[in-house]
This record gives C-alpha cells, structure tokens and sequence, in this order.
C-alpha cells in the first residue's frame, strides 16, 4: 500500500468515524476539546497541559485501551493544546492578566487597547493571528516530520538512536530554565525514578525492599505530581503571600469593526515572521512557547521600530502588530512541538507529554521513526495501522484548525468571565480532580501519596530556579534510552565504546557535549 | 556562600549517597555482568551513571551560581502546612468510610461501591482538602471554602461515579 492510501485511511478514519449525536466521535471530540481549551487559556492559573491532565483518565474510561479509542482521545487533547493557546489572550486583553504564560506579551499591547475601548478589535486580530500561526505550524508538521522520520529509520541504527536521546535530553536539559546545572539535574532525577523497579533482574532495583515501589512509579503520579501539583503548590503560596489584590480592572469586549482588508495586509508581515520563528522554535524539543512568543515580539518590535508611521502607537502602548506577533509566535509552536513527537518520539513540552502519555496508556502506537515505514515493516501490500493513525491525527489537527478559523473567534470572545472565578477556590479543586484522576487509573492510595512526594518534589524545583521539564521527559525517556543501550551494546558485541565507532553516533555525543558547553558559557555570570 | 553553591553541595552528597551507597545495596546484578559467556549490561550501569550526571550537574551549579532562587523557612513553613492538610485530608478520605461502618458485621468492604457509603470518605476528606488549602491560600479560615470544597467534592464524585461502574472513587480500591 501506498503513501496515498495511507493518507485517504486516516482521513476516513476521522471523517467516518462511529458517530455520536449524528456527528462523527472523532470530530465531536476535536470540537469538546477546543472550547474547552479555550475555556481552560482565558482562565487564569489554569493551562493547557492541566486540563489534559484531569480529561486523559475520563477519556480513557469513557474509550476503554482498544485501538479504536486513540484518535477520539487524541483529537480531545490535541483539541486542549490548541484552544488554550487561543483562549490565553482572552484574560490577557481584558484584565491585563495572561491566561498562560506565553500570553504575557500579549498584555503588553492588547490591554492598552482595550483602553482605548477598542478590546472587540484586539480580540479580533489575536485571533486572527492565533488560527494563521497554527496553521502553518500544522502544515509544516504535516510536511516535515515524514521525511525526518525517513532519515532517522534510514540512516539510524541501535548505536546513533542511543546517541540521539543523548542528545535530546543534552539539549532540554541545557536551553531549559536559566541554569544548564540545574537541568541536569532536573533531568538526573528523572532518570532515576525512571529506573526504579524497570531493570533486568528478578529483584527489582532500588526499591529499598517497598513493595508499593516493586511495580515501577507510576508515570500519572510522577508527571501530574511534578507538573500539575508542583505548580499548584506554588501558585497558592504566591496567593497566600500577596498581601491584596491589584488586578486591573476588567473591560468588556463591546462593540468592535471587523478587520479590514488593509489591516490584514499590514498584520501579514508581521503574522508570517513569527509563525515561523514560533514552527521553528516549536520543532526543537524544550524550548516552548513562552519564548517563541518573546522573539516573535521582540524582533516585530525592531522592524517596527524601523517603519512606523508617526501617528501610529508604539509598541507596548496599544499597537496591533504587537499583539499578531506574539499571538502568531505561541500558536504556531503547537504544530510544530509534534514534529519530534511523531518523528523521533521524543516530547518537546508539556502538552506533548500529556500527548506521549495517552499514547502509551492506551497502547497500539508507538510515536517514533518506524510509524511513518510503509507496510509497517511487513510487506508492500499490507496497510501500516500506525501511519493511518497518524495521518488521522494530522486530519484531527486539521479539524481544530477548521474549527479556530469558523467558532474560534466567537467563542474566545465570550469566555472572558472565566478569568473571574477566584484562584484560591480554583486551585485546590483542580487539585483534587488531579488525585482522583490518578485514583481512578491506579486505584491505589500509594499512588496518591506519590503524586503529593511528587508535587513537593516540583514546587521545591521550582522555588531554587530549576525547571520540572526535563524531570519529567528524562522520566518518560528513560526506560527506551536504557533499553536501547543495551540492546545497541549487544549488537556491538559488547563493545564498550559503541557511542564512538559510528560517524553519526560521534557526532551526536560531541553535539551534546557542545549544546551543553555553549550554554553554560552564555550563562556566565 | 550563594544558595545555589549549598544546593550544588547537596546534589553532590546525594549523588555520592546514590552511587556508593543505595545503588550497591538495593540492586541485584553490577555494572557489567558475564552471562553464557557473553557481556552484559548489569542493572547497576544505569543508575550509577545516573548519579554521575546528578553529580555532573551539581559541579556546573556550583561553577556557574545563579542569584535569587532558593528555599526560605517561610517556603519550609508553607511545606509544612501543605503537609498538614494532606495528612488529616487523605486520612480521613482512607478512615472515614470503614469507621463509619463499624456497626456492620462484615465492615465497609461489602458496602464500599454502595452509595451513601462509597462517598463518605472522598466527601469529607475532599472537602477538608479544598477547604483547608483555600484557607492557607486565603490567610483566613472560612465556612464558604469548605462549602465550596463539599460541593466541587460531591461534583467530581458524581462525574467519575454515575458514568462508570468499573472505577473506583479513593478510597474503595484499596479496602
């Protein structure tokens, strides 16, 4: 079977799919997922990567583990990330309040806007930025992350794909965070509760004799531990410690004109330079959004500088073009952050975690090089279930586009009382539903006492500067990374040095050891 | 000395703890083992090399210190208080349903996919739990947080409880 059928299957698989409420499941779940992470951006504290946290579990439980169950519960995710994204700029307008960090900058023009009582106008143009910017980064996805994965399977045996992880997990370790030190130690400590209870030998290691640990840890209490309740932990001390509010005051979005063909000519410049700066930066596993979005501004910002007309506003002072840029920059990592994802099976960002998660939890895809292999491996004439998987995944992703470019606008423009609901009240209640969560999938009350060891573990990371990120994809990495060092030290016939025989393998341990070297000299004091 | 160089010193002694004393005693086989005649990677490689980079990171901290980040006693008290709330809060989830069954003869096991008993320790101890951190989190304590905390209690218990049968609310799994 051919790349064409393989394509046509997996946009029958989405577009065919057993219907509910007369609408194919698949797309009906794209939809639930989009406006709910809408709803999820424009509420302050909360993110993304928490609401799809708290769904995986009822979604499991509503699909079951069969294969039948992926691209429901994928789309329902996918669905999240990309109306998060969207949804952030909501608060970021309307009450000088980012809904998620990388909507920071996005106040800085956005909410002098609304002052001038043209808030309807700045919604617009985010939003407008927001679906162009997310469209791009899918089709760059779409176009990229095949032929990555065909170099990878070509040229990439045990050896090199060893050297590889390396290399990623070199690289997230380094750029994320401020302090190259503490990504490595970050990603140190994921490694090792990623080996605990996962070796070889009938006794499972370093379980210090627990037989709640014999089992592994499990990877819902580690994740949501350190990402979801970490941040929890945090964000109520910050309440707690702040002594009254000092919240802007909130403005209605009110009646607004509709972008005009001249806007949108003078917006598509500055649109187009950051949703590539965003793809590029998205495509680069650990750097995430929040800095697409502060180079997407800061280099529209320069340009701008260069080319303003004088009655225009300045750039923090309410200008449109600051808000396309940043809105363009965040949108379009979303796309893209699945190119390592899809092609090499490594997670770039929290949301893809929580993408790698599902994945493994139901099973029946494995994200890596060989999901893109014609024939599966098999023979020319038989179908590969999981490139039909991901051609599904990319018509989803497809789908949520659609669904930004028609309801997308209409609806961020309408959940902007979420940013009212209090934090503290919010909070626990997320907290909660974490633990049940985690309940529900390991029905065991060790489990939830290591998601609280987990979320201490986050906070105390996040409160000396170290970032949870690379804890959390060294623990995800770590078991495949040993597994396929021993197996490429077999295939060498135990050759102790089979990092450094092959070309490719060298030169990604070198890679490594420079990605960490350059930056640890740009940090020096 | 800066907070980074103590935690850097931290690191350090954990991951010489890690590689010379829990690796050698809680793993069965070493770092390179022969087996039939072959070499094979042990299940101590690893993780002792796992410690060698928590130790690498540790030098790069201490080498290259950053200013501002670090853990004060108003951060240990806030642990502690967090603490607090999850003890007596997933004590009472775990106890509050067997205790209040003590009147059976067979005890909460047969009762506990049973409404009213299957709640009444997620009731209690989620409310407790949402009440008292909205408390911390709002420096006051007030019958408004733990009204909230039944409520938002009672609704996750009913999202995950009426839709399915197979799942299991905390904490029924384990009595």
């Amino acid at each position: 079977m051919g790349l064409w059928e393989h394509i046509v299957a997996g946009v029958l698989a989405v577009l065919l799919s057993e219907p509910l409420l007369g609408v194919p499941v698949v797309i009906l779940m794209v939809s639930g997922g989009f406006l709910l992470g809408i709803t999820v951006g424009a509420t302050p504290g909360l993110a993304g990567p928490m609401a799809m946290a708290i769904a995986l579990p009822i979604l499991i439980s509503i699909f079951g583990f069969s294969n039948d169950a992926l691209l429901p519960v994928l789309g329902f995710l996918i669905g999240i990330m990309k109306g998060a994204t969207v949804g952030g700029a909501v608060p970021a307008i309307l009450f000088n309040t980012p809904g998620t960090p990388d909507a920071y900058m996005t106040t800085l023009d956005g909410y002098p806007m609304a002052q001038k009582g043209e808030a309807k106008r700045a919604l617009r143009i985010a939003h407008f930025s927001s679906a162009s910017g997310d469209t791009f980064s899918d089709i760059v996805l779409v176009v990229c992350a095949p032929f990555l994965a065909i170099l990878v399977e070509r040229y990439l045996d045990l050896p090199e794909k060893t050297a590889l992880l390396i290399l990623s997990l070199a690289f997230i370790a380094s750029v994320i965070g401020g302090s190259v030190g503490k990504g490595i130690i970050s990603m140190g400590l994921g490694l090792l509760a990623a080996m605990i209870a996962t070796g070889e030998d009938f006794y499972p290691r370093l379980t210090m004799g627990q037989s709640n640990l014999a089992e592994g840890i499990p990877i819902a209490a580690a994740v949501l531990g350190v990402l979801i309740l970490g941040e929890v932990f945090k964000a109520l001390e910050d309440l707690h410690r702040q002594s009254g509010s000092n919240a802007s005051p909130e403005i209605t979005p009110g009646k607004g004109s509709a972008l005009s063909r001249a806007d949108l000519r003078r917006l598509f410049p500055y649109v187009g330079r950051s949703a590539l700066i965003g793809t590029c930066i998205g495509a680069l596993p650990g750097v995430g959004s929040t800095l697409a979005a502060t180079l997407g501004y800061t280099t529209a910002k320069r340009r701008y500088i260069a080319s303003k007309p004088d009655y225009a506003p300045d750039f923090g002072d309410g200008a449109a073009e600051g808000i396309a840029a940043t809105e363009a920059a965040n949108s379009s990592v979303s796309g893209a952050n699945l190119i390592p994802v899809l092609s090499l099976g490594i997670p770039g960002n929290a949301a893809a975690v929580f993408l790698i998660l599902a994945m493994d939890s139901i099973g029946g895809f494995n994200p890596g090089p060989s999901v893109f292999r014609l024939g599966g491996g098999i023979g020319d004439s038989v179908m590969n279930p999981e490139m039909v998987m991901v051609f599904g995944i990319f018509t989803s992703m497809f789908v949520a586009n659609a669904l930004n470019w028609t309801i997308g606008g209409i609806f961020m423009r309408s959940v902007g009382f979420m940013a009212r609901i209090p934090k503290e009240r919010l909070l626990p209640i997320v907290l909660l539903l974490t633990l049940t969560a985690i309940y529900v999938q390991e029905t065991s009350m060790a489990a939830i006492w290591m998601t609280v060891f987990f979320g201490f573990l986050g906070y105390g990371m996040r409160r000396v500067g170290m970032s949870p990120l690379p804890f959390v994809i060294a623990f995800i990495l770590g078991q495949n990374l040993e597994a396929t060092a021993r197996q490429a030290f077999a295939a060498t016939g135990a050759d102790p040095f089979f990092l450094f025989n092959s070309p490719i393998a060298l030169a990604f341990i070198l890679m490594s050891s420079g990605v960490v070297i350059y930056n640890l000299r740009k940090s020096a004091p | 000395m800066s907070s980074d160089r103590w935690l850097a010193l931290s690191f350090l002694a954990i991951s010489v703890l890690i590689v010379f004393v829990w690796i050698p005693l809680d793993t069965e086989s070493g770092l390179i083992e022969k087996e039939r005649r072959k070499f094979v990677i042990g299940d101590a490689l690893a993780p002792t090399i796992t410690g060698a980079i928590i130790a690498l990171g540790a030098f790069l901290t201490w080498l290259r210190p950053g200013r501002g980040h670090t853990i004060s006693s108003k951060n240990v008290i806030w642990i502690l208080l967090l603490l607090t709330i999850f003890i007596i809060s997933l004590v009472i989830v775990r106890y509050a349903g067997p205790v209040s069954a003590m009147g059976f003869v067979d005890g909460y096991r047969p009762l506990r996919a049973t409404p009213p008993w299957s709640y009444i320790g997620f009731l209690l101890g989620g409310t407790a739990m949402i009440g008292g951190l909205t408390s911390a989190a709002s420096r006051r304590l007030s019958i408004r947080g733990f009204a909230v905390g039944f409520a938002a209690s009672l609704i996750i218990a009913l999202l995950y409880d009426l839709p399915f049968d197979d799942l299991l609310l905390p904490p029924n799994g384990d009595v």
